[in-house]
């Protein structure tokens, strides 16, 4: 599928005269057919790709606040012409990616406390090349103005960098301030950085020395964050002509329709094959939809919106495509979990929702085969436990049916009653038994305590409203009262925050924005950001010792098994309930644009390997 | 006459002024604040405070009130973070195809409801005036989008004829020369404001129509028509020309509803994505504009009426 | 709907003072249309009352296997998105959409008319003050106004009905104020103030009572408009939460499905916003016609 670069090595030469030979006569004998052969590129060629509905890239500088972090925007903008320093999706799988990466794999040395990445031969489109100092500058950058670097967790990158050192032009050293597991580090850690140019070392008034002197780079942040807001300056500016990804940008429109032209420079190993590579916006589904149907060939990688999609049956994978005259059908699956938090820390109702028997029961409550298949037409994923069983991934081996709470109202009904609640059909159930013992409601839940619950939901999407009316009307059966308040999705997530008990913020008890966590940049799941103790982003103030426990060995021990422990204790013990992980998208593949396929878990994309066949 | 001039300005700039500071408030009562919303799920504690601090958001509200008032009135109307852009530079984007939208629609309902008013007033309560008000009746009484939706249904499901979305470009130009997309929602708008506009017209000619004038022109032997169109229309189209100055609200609601229905890139698709992100400089920016133009609108009206009927001048 | 009066029937009719309501109940019931509004707000209070009664189905829990089936036996008019009979969601959706849409136009008609009456009597700087507040209001759309309120609070039936009371208690204030400006110059009330009697009572006992008709006829636009309101505010997604069902809400789920062919999720509902709505114009066009010709007789 992706045209391969063949090697030149002498013990190869017979071999390479032998293929060389063979796809001649097999492109000799192709040239007269009508139907497009699988692997004979055409150089050249403009396609156009369909942004998500209502989201445009809108922020060039990959130094960004949280504010500005999208998928849209480091993906289908950012990544294309600044490439960060390791690459992760590779075939489909959620894994590093040697080959498009910029450096080798990290030798990990001292225990585990000083790493040394060496650098391959990368070029900035400005004839310099990707040196060490390119990456101290990204460290020295994070240094200063961490606050406001996106993804930012105290005690994370940068914290855990003692020292950072350039070696040589081509090779960093770090000195951590722990010992920490290799594959986390990789995957997490130093997958934040995007090596930046020395032309960017710069303010206003002249070169400054941002990559040496970790005083100088708020002046430089500053300029290239101003520079970032006038947003009609994008193609112009030649701080943002300097790339040293496949592509740079020919024009950049607001609303959101861009061009990109390939980058004569790139060093890396798949150079673009199209002469030009277009992104179009459209403000809903419906539009991009009717674009596709009416068959005029403007978009070649767009999608087929879920509600359009004739239902697909269960034992397949992918269903009808209304639209296989022009397009192929693939499923772009995204690696994330998908959930609704509980507010542990609320003073009325979160000792009821410390008590995991409570979890497991309202997890069994929730049907998510029944809501993928009415709200998306089949075209999405059960969520089973903390670590994502789709795709198939190395990290949820020996799990066929992990999920030990798929829907069951009756075991929903025994967890409750055996743990002393009146579990009345229609009604509101109540603690009959209070206490600490095992067949009783647990600690801090006093006699009468009832099981009505507010969940405040984000409106506006179909799954949501349908998810939340499914479970609302199956917890009727175990006698929990689910009053629904529907919000807006900002609304929603501004509100369902970690909170103390007793301040006025934490009066809200149940949360559900719809999104759950998408593992990017913190591609290795192993969740110390959502359920961790006192972790920012773990909105309902989930402790579990134990699991914290299984976390810190995933971050500190090179054990295989690590995760995996972590990923089965976390599907018994349920931190947060889980919904069903709709697919990221239905692309549609023009008929005669290859390379597209398979599709990355971590939502890249990479027009640099499409290509046109005849 | 300058006398009631100065009142009536002095008034319409208080009104202004309160209709910012009561939209001010409202945003600020909304739960959540602005910082999460912006930042999204991943925001850190330290995060928001550095977005508060940077937006102004943690000063008092009657300073960010000033504050925001000052910048107004030199032109500033703030940065929205969402849309990586200045919140006057994305409604000088978005105003202009908004306007063509709402000022289509108002000429196309003048150009229908007014001889339609007159038709009804000349035959009142028989089958030609029963059957109108019940038609207007209709199209006031259905909901905007659901117009929308039963228009789209027949003119591009059923009958292909026409495209189902507004063009959906960023550039004015490419959206008029595209003016089978402009049909439908033009059509939706108008519709609605037919309705109440012919009702009001009807009322208005009736009420002229006995006036002693006419009964004079009459006697002194001019036709029907004549005494209709020459006299009649003109003094009728007076409380007309406030009802649309009034109506500015309603039409920029409605409007709302249809850019949302047929994916008009206008304004008042702005302030839906605007509302849903919590993005308060662009709502606050939007709705001060519409706020300003129904002021001035009614202003003009009232000018006129005071103008061309000398008794409401007194009044 | 406000509008100038109008007097066409002030020809016909003979100018004798009766009681406050007899005259125009009578003009009332010669208007054709208005007889087919009554009859429609009839018909529609019977089918969402009575209909349940006679037709039982489940509004409260859902069946995800039975969702967006079409018409049959079993199902008059199909079910929805989630499984609910589509028929008995339209008796449930009734009585939410009329009971909120009453409830609304009785809060804003009484706190309209007593805003209203206050400004007019008091006259002077109050007055002024008083509608320069209902202007502001009014210039702000009420779209706009609702998305704000509405984010704010989150939809209970209670608060629905304040928030849609909150924007439409304007109009009311206006027309009554107007009223007010004009019979506070009457005999009767300089009497009554000559009298020593207080500003309350010639509001309550003098001012009022004449207003009366317009303030009836507003508060029948109130309840179209606010049926119409929630239906916009489902539309933008801030209606009132399931599993309570809402013609407002019914439609603007159903429109999510327009290319889908599932006409009996957007039909069924929007056509009963229709019909109720025109009704109470109709009823509310005719009394004003009615009242007029009373008021014109001076």
């Amino acid at each position: 599928m992706r045209p391969r670069k063949l090697v030149f090595s002498p013990a190869r030469r017979p071999i390479l005269v032998v293929l060389l030979l063979v796809t001649t006569l097999m492109g000799a004998s192709c040239a007269g057919q009508t139907t497009p052969s699988s692997g004979q590129p055409v150089q050249g060629g403009i396609a156009t790709f369909a942004e998500p509905a209502n989201t445009t890239p809108n922020y060039i500088f990959p130094f960004m606040s949280t504010a500005y972090f999208s998928v849209t925007t480091v993906s289908d903008l950012q990544y294309l012409m600044y490439r960060p320093l390791y690459w992760f999706g590779d075939n489909g799988q959620p894994v590093l990616n040697d080959r498009l990466s910029l450096a080798d794999y990290p030798t990990f040395s001292d225990a585990n406390r000083t790493v040394t990445v060496k650098l391959r031969d990368y070029a900035w489109s400005d004839n310099t090349k990707v040196t060490a100092d390119s990456v101290v500058f990204w460290i020295n950058m994070m240094k200063a103005e961490k606050k406001n670097w996106a993804v930012y967790v105290p005690g994370g990158i940068p914290d855990d960098i003692d020292s950072v050192t350039a070696d040589s032009p081509n090779q960093v050293t770090f000195h951590l301030n722990q010992s920490y597991s290799a594959k986390w580090f990789v995957y997490n850690e130093l997958a934040q950085i995007t090596p930046l140019p020395h032309a960017w070392d710069r303010t206003a008034t002249g070169t400054s020395d941002c990559e040496h002197d970790v005083g100088d780079c708020t002046a430089v942040y500053d300029y290239l964050t101003a520079a970032a807001k006038t947003i009609n300056s994008y193609a112009t500016n030649p701080l943002w002509q300097v790339v040293d990804g496949p592509w740079r940008l020919k024009s950049f429109n607001a609303d959101g329709n861009i061009s990109f032209i390939p980058n004569k420079s790139y060093s890396g190993p798949n150079k673009p094959h199209l002469a030009q590579f277009n992104e179009a916006p459209f403000s809903d589904n419906a539009a991009e939809y009717n674009v596709l149907r009416s068959g005029d060939n403007s978009i070649q990688v767009g999608y087929l919106p879920p509600e359009n999609a004739p239902a697909k049956p269960d034992d397949q994978a992918v269903g009808h495509n209304p639209l296989e005259n022009n397009y192929t059908l693939d499923r772009w699956y995204s690696f994330a979990v998908n959930y609704f938090v509980l507010n542990s820390h609320n003073p009325k109702v979160g000792p009821i929702f410390q008590q995991q028997y409570f979890r497991q029961a309202l997890a069994s409550l929730v049907d998510q085969k029944s809501i993928i298949k009415a709200a998306v037409h089949g075209y999405g994923a059960t969520t089973n436990g903390p670590v994502p069983t789709t795709p198939s991934n190395p990290y949820a081996s020996d799990m066929t049916e992990p999920n030990p709470f798929t829907y069951d109202p009756e075991r929903a009904s025994r967890l409750l009653a055996d743990h002393g609640w009146s579990t009345p059909r229609d009604g509101v159930g109540t603690c009959e038994r209070p206490g600490t013992g095992p067949n009783q409601c647990g600690p801090g839940v006093t006699a009468g305590t009832q099981l009505d619950f507010q969940m405040m939901y984000a409106t506006g999407t179909p799954q949501i409203n349908l998810a939340m009316q499914q479970l609302q009307s199956s917890a009727t059966k175990v006698g929990i009262k689910l009053d629904l308040q529907g919000a807006p999705f900002n609304t929603v997530i501004g509100t369902a925050i970690p909170c103390d008990a007793g301040k006025p913020d934490c009066n809200w008890e149940m949360g559900n924005w719809g999104a759950g966590w998408v593992f990017a940049p913190d591609f290795y799941p192993t969740g110390e950001q959502i359920f961790g103790t006192g972790a920012g982003s773990n909105q309902g103030s989930f402790s579990d010792p134990k699991l914290d426990q299984l976390i810190a060995v995933t971050q500190h021990s090179d054990s295989p098994e690590a995760l995996q422990a972590y990923a089965q204790y976390g599907s018994q013990t349920v931190p947060v309930i889980w919904g069903p992980n709709y697919d990221y998208a239905e692309t549609e593949i023009a008929n005669n644009l290859k390379g597209v396929t398979p599709q990355s878990p971590y939502l890249n994309i990479t027009p640099e390997d499409w290509y046109y066949v005849r | 006459m300058t006398g009631f001039i100065t009142r009536r300005l002095l008034q319409s700039i208080v009104v202004v002024l309160l209709v910012t500071v009561i939209v001010f408030i409202l945003l600020h009562l909304l739960p959540g604040g602005p910082a999460r919303a912006q930042l999204g799920p991943r925001a850190t504690p330290a995060a928001i405070a550095t977005f508060n601090h940077q937006m102004g958001y943690d000063r008092s509200l009657p300073v960010q009130y000033w504050h925001w008032l000052t910048e107004l009135v030199t032109g500033n109307l703030g940065f929205s973070v969402k849309f990586n852009q200045s919140v006057a530079s994305l409604i000088g984007e978005r105003l202009p195809k908004t306007l063509v939208l709402t000022v289509l629609s108002t000429l196309f309902a003048l150009v229908v409801a007014i001889p339609l008013g007159m038709v009804q007033a000349v035959k009142r309560n028989h089958a030609a005036d029963y059957a109108i008000t019940f038609w207007a009746f209709v199209f006031y009484a259905t909901p905007p989008f659901f117009l929308g939706v039963v228009l789209i249904v027949v003119f591009s499901v059923y009958l292909p004829i026409l495209p189902a979305e507004a063009p959906q470009s960023s550039s004015l130009g490419v959206i008029l020369s595209q003016p089978g997309g402009l049909i439908l929602p033009v059509l939706t708008l108008a519709l609605l404001t037919i309705a109440q506009f012919s009702r009001y017209m009807r009322s208005s000619v009736i009420e002229n129509l006995t006036e002693d004038y006419v009964r004079t022109a009459r006697a002194k032997g001019a036709g029907e028509r004549s005494v209709l169109i020459r006299h009649v229309l003109r003094n009728s189209l007076i409380p007309v020309a406030t009802l649309l100055g009034l109506s500015l609200p309603a039409i920029f609601s409605g409007a709302l509803i249809t850019e949302a229905v047929f994916n008009f890139p206008g304004m008042g698709q702005l302030f839906w994505t605007a509302a849903q992100t919590q993005d308060y400089p662009i709502m606050l920016g939007i709705t001060v504009l519409v706020g300003v133009a129904t002021v001035i609108g009614s202003l003009l009206a009232d000018l006129a009426y005071a103008v061309l009927d000398p008794r409401v001048r007194y009044a | 709907m406000t509008a100038i009066p109008a007097d066409d029937a002030a020809l016909s009719d003979s100018p004798k003072a009766r009681g406050v309501f007899a005259g125009p109940l009578s003009a009332f019931a010669e208007n054709k249309l208005a007889l087919v509004g009554l009859g429609i707000v009839v018909a529609f209070i019977l089918f969402c009352y009575l209909g349940p009664v006679v037709y039982h189905t489940d509004q409260v829990h859902i069946d995800l296997s039975q969702a967006t089936l079409a018409p049959s036996g079993a199902h008059p008019l199909g079910t929805n998105e989630v499984g609910y009979d589509q028929l008995g969601r339209l008796m449930a959706g009734g009585q939410s959409s009329l009971e909120v849409g009453v409830a609304a136009a009785l809060l804003a008609t009484t706190f309209g008319t007593l805003w209203g009456a206050v400004a007019g009597y008091a006259g002077g700087f109050i007055d002024s003050a008083m509608m320069r507040i209902v202007d502001a209001l009014l210039a702000v759309p009420a779209l706009f106004l609702l998305l704000f309120l509405a984010s704010i609070a989150r939809p209970t039936v209670g608060l629905l009905i304040l928030v849609i009371a909150l924007i439409s208690w304007l109009s009311p204030a206006r027309l009554v104020r107007g009223q007010a400006l004009t019979l506070r110059t009457r005999d009767y009330v300089t009497s009554v103030r000559l009298m020593g009697g207080g500003p309350l009572r010639a509001i309550l006992r003098h001012i009022a009572p004449n207003a009366i008709g317009t303030v009836v006829v507003n508060a029948t636009f109130q309840v179209a408009d606010a049926i119409l309101i929630v239906a916009a505010l489902s539309f933008l997604g801030l209606g009132i939460p399931p599993p309570a069902a809402n013609w407002g809400d019914m439609l603007s789920n159903g429109i999510n499905y327009t290319y889908d062919g599932y006409w009996w999720l957007i039909y069924p509902p929007g056509l009963a916003i229709v019909a109720v709505v025109v009704a109470f114009n109709l009823i509310g066009d005719a009394l004003r016609d009615s009242f007029e010709v009373r008021l014109q007789q001076r």
